[in-house]
């Protein structure tokens, strides 16, 4: 096992777009297909350079759209190679066809998502919609908060994606500016630590002439549900894997994550934030500022969407009294009439006997920031509930309200 | 970057399509790619053109079937008919999923993942996927020049759905979505799609052709042309439908003669080398297109002037091909001189079989 004193490790001031980039070098991807369009675009221009360097041999594709993006990736995958492909936005919906037909044959294909609100009309800001609305695919999906964490999920879901008891598609997803475009520090591991940690791309049944196979024949309405079953089951046995592989990595690489959830200042809180991606950077700080005058807030970030941690979100959200989803995304005529996390929290607490009460904030919409104001206002939201013990209000856009 | 040099195989071109070995060569080889127990329709043109494409190609083949016909009706789920790898992909993924299985071995090749002679990767694609839902797909892989042959195997309309129009339908075509009326008498109204010639000008860096399953030794030799093309290839080839033609079953072949004779599917050849159009094919005789309409029930609506107008729109053929015309074709291009389909052996006497 590698040591932090062996290998020759470098800390680089990356943003999160050239971090993906990098992780898909380390990674040493065959096959890359890229298109266009914004935040998102700045990891393939990072590649394009490193083709064209000599730092990284791949095939560079320059599709013709994304929906082409995901069936070049799909082919290749199929073919027995590693792809990295990535979109933003409405480029994620173009290609929308794919998503099931590459999990549905199990190809580990894994796509970086830089988040950008969908039209109308074109804002270039983060929100989750566009990934969140691929969430039943079958893909594994999380995200980032950060460049290093989005780096270090890249290498991870491919180990976790390409396991034999796995073989699933990934979403590596990170906030459209918040993280693509902001730069941090970044430690990039000795080679040597990704080969030990990350084995070569190996399908059971790739499409090679000498061991000829058919993939995806038309089948019987009765023939489907086994399949369908199969990859469920998949998703579900992801699950073990994702831990066994966040361990592995904490020992090659020294930094570990909590596969499902980070908590923030959760040991007495009685109030929580409870979201995803970029946003958490920003919430430390109120929560910081908010315990230095005495309010108990804390937050659970979820760093794992698809498997969902129904049992560990139900285990860590029962400890508390309320609950804020910060959803970031749109379900409009959803559970909440707010966004879709909300459901996701509460389906996961229905047989909890601990309820917290939860609100649905709609915060961070149109790649606005959340300001520290706006969470010092949710706070406020929550902990009025809290004394009241009762919800008044469900979901509140964050800004509209008094 | 430099890597594993990338070994491309050559196939032998068989006999010569124009002088003798047409229908037959004693040089066919053996193997089977596509082998029978699939469920496709008597008589079915795409699947007989399935057969000579991939013995043409051989055993070190990979093949690509966007949603089709060539789909549905051949891979039933624990029965395929392909010994050779072989992969769905979605109807509009046609040129972008075999672009992909290109790169991969690619790169693999290069890098030393998977060792020996780069396969033969070819798409057969319908040409609803070829003309409409995939052609931007389609069109990206030509240019980009992976090194694959995409074929169009054109039956002239989405058939695996029950007969709809596509933009390959010719004019008076009947389908589900242009039925004749009193409001429509022709059916169809709109000239089909100029595909490969569309894809030979637009990507002139790639082997383009046409071919026909009435002349098989043709078609195969274009495959292999196609294959031995490094860098990306496109054919285009006609294959008769008979639930959609609505024809006698044995006629498929005649069909595949009869609309290159009546000069409604002109075959061709685009050498990317030389930058020009090859013309040489030249079928055995030249027929007026009533000889090749009467014989389809999706024709048999039409009146006088539409085919007129169809023996116009092949006379244009002939001449954009620089061949002559004889005088009763252009006979036969006015309406006045036909009389409708349920009369079509008069029209023959007017445009005599050359």
């Amino acid at each position: 096992m590698a040591t932090a004193t062996e290998v020759k490790k470098r800390t680089v001031r990356i943003n999160g777009c050239v971090a993906s980039a990098q992780a898909a070098k380390y990674a040493d991807v065959d096959v890359i297909a890229a298109y266009p369009i914004r935040p998102y675009t700045a990891t393939m221009m990072a590649l394009a350079q490193m083709v064209a360097n000599g730092e990284l041999d791949a095939e560079y594709i320059v599709a013709d759209s994304e929906h082409s993006q995901l069936s070049i990736s799909h082919g290749a995958s199929s073919s027995g190679a590693r792809v990295f492909t990535g979109s933003s936005g409405v480029g994620v919906q173009f290609a929308y066809e794919l998503y099931s037909p590459i999990s549905g044959s199990r190809m580990p294909v894994q796509m970086m998502i830089a988040d950008r609100t969908l039209d109308p009309p074109g804002d270039f800001g983060s929100e989750h919609t566009d990934a969140l609305s691929t969430r039943d695919m079958g893909w594994l999906m999380g995200w980032a908060c950060d460049a290093q964490e989005a780096f270090d999920n890249h290498l991870m879901a491919y180990r976790i994606g390409e396991d034999p008891r796995v073989l699933l598609p990934q979403m590596v997803c990170q906030d459209g500016f918040f993280v693509s475009h902001i730069t941090s520090d970044v430690e990039l591991p000795d080679s040597g630590q990704v080969k030990e940690f990350l084995p070569p791309y190996k399908h059971p049944y790739p499409l090679d002439p000498r061991h000829p196979v058919s993939h995806g024949p038309q089948i019987m309405p009765e023939q489907g549900p086994p399949l369908q079953l199969e990859r469920a089951r998949a998703m579900e046995g992801a699950a073990a894997v994702i831990e066994q592989v966040h361990d592995e990595f904490a020992k090659i690489f020294g930094r570990r994550y909590d596969p499902w959830v980070e908590e923030y200042m959760t040991d007495d809180a009685d109030v929580v934030f409870f979201l995803q991606g970029g946003h958490a950077v920003t919430a430390r700080f109120a929560i910081q500022h908010m315990r230095d005058n005495g309010l108990k807030v804390g937050m659970v970030r979820l760093r794992t969407i698809r498997p969902y941690p129904t049992e560990r979100v139900n285990e860590v959200l029962s400890k508390f009294k309320v609950v804020g989803v910060i959803e970031t995304n749109m379900g409009l005529g959803s559970v909440s009439s707010g966004g879709v996390l909300y459901g996701e929290v509460c389906a996961a607490l229905y047989e909890s006997q601990h309820k917290p009460l939860v609100l649905s904030f709609m915060a961070g919409m149109g790649g606005e920031a959340i300001v520290l104001n706006e969470f010092y206002w949710m706070a406020k939201k929550m902990t009025e509930a809290q004394k009241r013990g009762k919800i008044e209000k469900r979901t509140h856009w964050v800004g509209f309200e008094e | 970057m430099p890597g594993i040099e990338v070994e491309r195989q050559i196939l032998p071109i068989l006999g010569s399509p124009n002088q003798g070995a047409r229908f037959y060569n004693p040089d066919l080889p053996a193997s089977e790619p596509f082998v029978p127990g699939h469920r496709t329709c008597a008589g079915c043109g795409p699947s007989i053109q399935y057969r000579m494409t991939s013995k043409a190609a051989g055993d070190n083949t990979i093949l690509v079937g966007p949603t089709g016909c060539m789909y549905v009706a051949n891979s039933s789920y624990l029965c395929t008919p392909y010994n050779v790898p072989w992969a769905h992909t979605q109807i509009g993924s046609a040129g972008s999923f075999t672009a992909g299985v290109a790169a991969a071995y690619e790169a693999m090749i290069r890098k030393g993942k998977w060792k020996g002679a780069f396969p033969n990767i070819i798409c057969e694609a319908g040409d609803g996927s070829a003309s409409d839902i995939g052609l931007a797909s389609i069109s990206g892989a030509l240019y980009r020049n992976h090194d694959c042959l995409i074929i169009c195997y054109d039956n002239e309309q989405y058939a695996n759905t029950g007969i709809q129009a596509s933009s390959r339908t010719p004019y008076g075509g009947m389908t589900t979505f242009s039925p004749p009326g009193p409001m429509v008498p022709e059916a169809k109204t709109l000239f089909p799609k100029d595909l490969a010639r569309m894809m030979a000008a637009g990507h002139p860096h790639c082997y383009v052709a046409t071919a026909s399953v009435g002349y098989p030794i043709d078609l195969m030799n274009k495959v292999r042309k196609g294959l031995n093309h490094k860098g990306a290839a496109y054919l285009m080839i006609y294959t008769p439908c008979q639930k959609g033609f609505v024809y006698e079953t044995p006629r498929s072949i005649d069909l595949g003669r009869l609309v290159v004779e009546c000069g409604l599917y002109p075959i061709w050849e685009w050498n990317p080398d030389k930058r020009e159009y090859d013309y040489s094919f030249r079928p055995q005789n030249m027929r007026p297109v009533s000889e090749y309409l009467k014989l389809q029930g999706r024709f048999g609506h039409l009146h006088a002037e539409h085919i007129a107008k169809l023996q116009t729109f092949a006379n244009q053929q002939w001449k954009m091909m620089g061949i002559e015309l004889p005088e009763a074709l252009i006979q036969a291009a006015d309406a006045k001189n036909l009389v409708n389909m349920a009369t079509a052996s008069a029209a023959e006497a007017v445009a005599q079989t050359l």
